[in-house]
């Protein structure tokens, strides 16, 4: 008879040996042998903490902005505050600082001392500013929510079988684009220096938002019954927005367009919610979406606003998205989405066609909003929107 | 999920009133703690009941909301926006069923009966607004305005001015 087997003699499945070997030996020489400035502070600091000195030069308010206190607001102390105290709120058009050297420090005496990160290469700070961006960004701290003790899990009620699997379904849609809603702010985030600070804060909500919208669906599914069918049509969608080749063309493509669509989508989902609990998750998810929008149509207009060539700058807008607009069209005519938002719409599977009448009527309110958001970023796409007004869905004879 | 609310004096105020929706802001502002959860709302929402006045003309009420609290109330002559970032519109049939619904469920309105369920389609309910961005305030704090009514349940409402 063999022997009961015990939790701690179980052995860990074997693994592949994760580490790179020539991308460790490149790391070593690169800071043994081709970056000497580290080698050299450290060898001063070593020299002077041995001999017991100080330097003390910190102490040193030459060339900085020491002495002009930042007084807070009725909220608080926010980014607006302290960028009114000179110095400190002067957003440079082009970014030169690659490192992490914080804006408004004293840290022009060691710029060539400095490392350089050339991932930073979003340096035109129209190419990411919207004048909303710190509101927006105050906005997202004071209204985050906890997916996990915020919501009413404990009245989720099961639902007939042709719900709860168009339920989620939804929900397993949502949270695989929810994933690409973090990894393209995350992207950029890591592409932006330092000096435009309130713009990566807001871009880290951003990221904190999809991670719990992500979250809520998955557990949504999971309570529910379960994820089901992931679909090529989304991945499409979500990839194009990864590979947007600037920060502006993809928040336009993610955040004006997609999210502008997921959030008519939480709409919706808020409205044909079949419980307590799934309106609660819509509701605060639209809240999220709808600052993501804000922030890609101010963006938008703003980079339009201040283009140096504003016609070449708006026909190249053109040019993405007429792709763009495609490309995301696979996701919002997948099977995986559309029928489960009918069934919702309708009551059930048996209703589905009524469902499509509803969201044809939904359709084209998206797409209207779509242009209108647009159209109010100075980038006026009616004329030339590759996307059908009217719900592309013919009637079966 | 609703943390304890302070539940106020118990009023008797008729909808539709600029009374009736200042006691809607006497509630949120008594009960800053569940606003705090909630997060700032900083917008100007507009409230009208399309057939509430005389002879059946519109009625508006202008609700200023700023960092946790609802800080002005203001009856309009005009269904016209003005300085508001978006005015909820409906006849006063459905408002009046939506409150009721929400005075039945004890503050919460049921699945039918929410402003988002009822403005969506843009019927019963329509959400109005000159700027797309400005109307993205009614969706960014849609929560806050959602609870916001479902005060009405904390005190009674008579129907009819």
């Amino acid at each position: 008879m063999n022997e009961p087997i015990r939790v701690e003699n179980l052995q860990p499945l074997d693994q592949p040996y994760l580490m790179d070997e020539a991308q460790l030996a490149d790391y070593e020489a690169s800071y043994r042998n081709d970056y000497h400035a580290w080698a050299q502070v450290l060898g001063e600091n070593v020299e002077r903490i041995r001999r017991g000195s100080y330097s003390l030069h910190w102490l040193n308010t030459d060339g900085g902005n020491w002495g002009k206190r930042a007084k807070p607001s009725s909220r608080g102390l926010t980014y607006t505050d302290i960028n009114r105290v000179r110095g400190y709120g002067d957003i440079p058009q082009r970014a030169d600082w690659f490192n992490f050297a914080p804006r408004g420090s004293i840290r022009e005496p060691y710029r060539d001392r400095m490392p350089v990160v050339t991932d930073y290469v979003v340096t035109n700070r129209d190419e990411l500013w919207a004048d909303n961006v710190i509101t927006l960004y105050e906005e997202a701290k004071a209204r985050q929510w906890n997916a996990t003790k915020d919501i009413p899990w404990h009245e989720l009620e099961a639902l007939p079988e042709d719900l709860e699997k168009a339920t989620c379904q939804l929900c397993t849609f949502l949270t695989e684009v929810e994933f690409v809603a973090g990894d393209f702010p995350a992207k950029w985030l890591y592409r932006t220096p330092q000096d435009f600070l309130e713009v990566k804060s807001f871009l880290a909500t951003q990221l904190m938002d999809e991670a719990r919208h992500q979250e809520v669906f998955r557990k949504r599914a999971i309570a529910g019954g379960g994820l089901l069918h992931a679909s090529p049509g989304f991945e499409w969608a979500l990839k194009a927005i990864l590979d947007a080749p600037s920060h502006t063309m993809g928040t336009f493509l993610l955040n004006l367009l997609g999210e502008g669509l997921v959030l008519s989508v939480f709409r919706s989902g808020e409205m044909i919610a079949k419980t307590q609990v799934d309106k609660e998750i819509f509701r605060r998810c639209l809240q999220d979406e709808a600052r993501h929008v804000s922030y890609g149509v101010l963006e938008l207009k703003n980079y339009l606003a201040t283009h140096p060539q504003r016609e070449q700058g708006i026909e190249e807008m053109h040019r993405f998205a007429d792709v763009g607009e495609q490309v995301i069209l696979t996701a919002f005519t997948e099977a995986a989405l559309i029928e489960p938002v009918a069934v919702l719409l309708g009551g059930g599977l048996k209703h589905i066609d009524k469902g499509m009448e509803g969201l044809a009527h939904m359709w084209r309110m998206f797409i209207d909003e779509y242009l209108q958001r647009c159209a109010s970023a100075g980038f006026d796409r009616r004329a030339r929107c590759t996307i059908p007004l009217d719900l592309p869905w013919g009637v079966a004879k | 999920m609703s943390a304890a609310v302070e539940v106020m004096k118990a009023a008797t105020v008729s909808f539709p009133s600029q009374a009736w929706f200042q006691q809607l802001a006497d509630q949120m502002n008594a009960n800053r703690a569940r606003q705090e959860q909630l997060g700032y709302v900083d917008c100007v929402a507009q409230f009208t009941v399309l057939d509430g006045g005389p002879g059946g003309a519109p009625l508006a009420y202008r609700v200023t909301f700023e960092e946790f609290s609802a800080i002005a109330v203001d009856e309009v002559p005009t269904r016209e926006l003005g300085v508001a970032d978006f005015a909820l519109e409906g006849d006063y049939a459905t408002w009046k069923e939506m409150i009721e619904n929400i005075v039945d469920g004890h503050g919460r309105p049921d699945l039918e009966h929410s402003l988002n369920r009822l403005s969506h389609m843009g019927t019963p309910m329509k959400l109005v607004s000159t700027d797309p961005v400005q109307a993205d305030c009614y969706f960014r704090f849609n929560q806050s305005l959602q609870e916001f009514v479902n005060a009405c349940a904390r005190f009674t409402t008579v129907f009819g001015r």
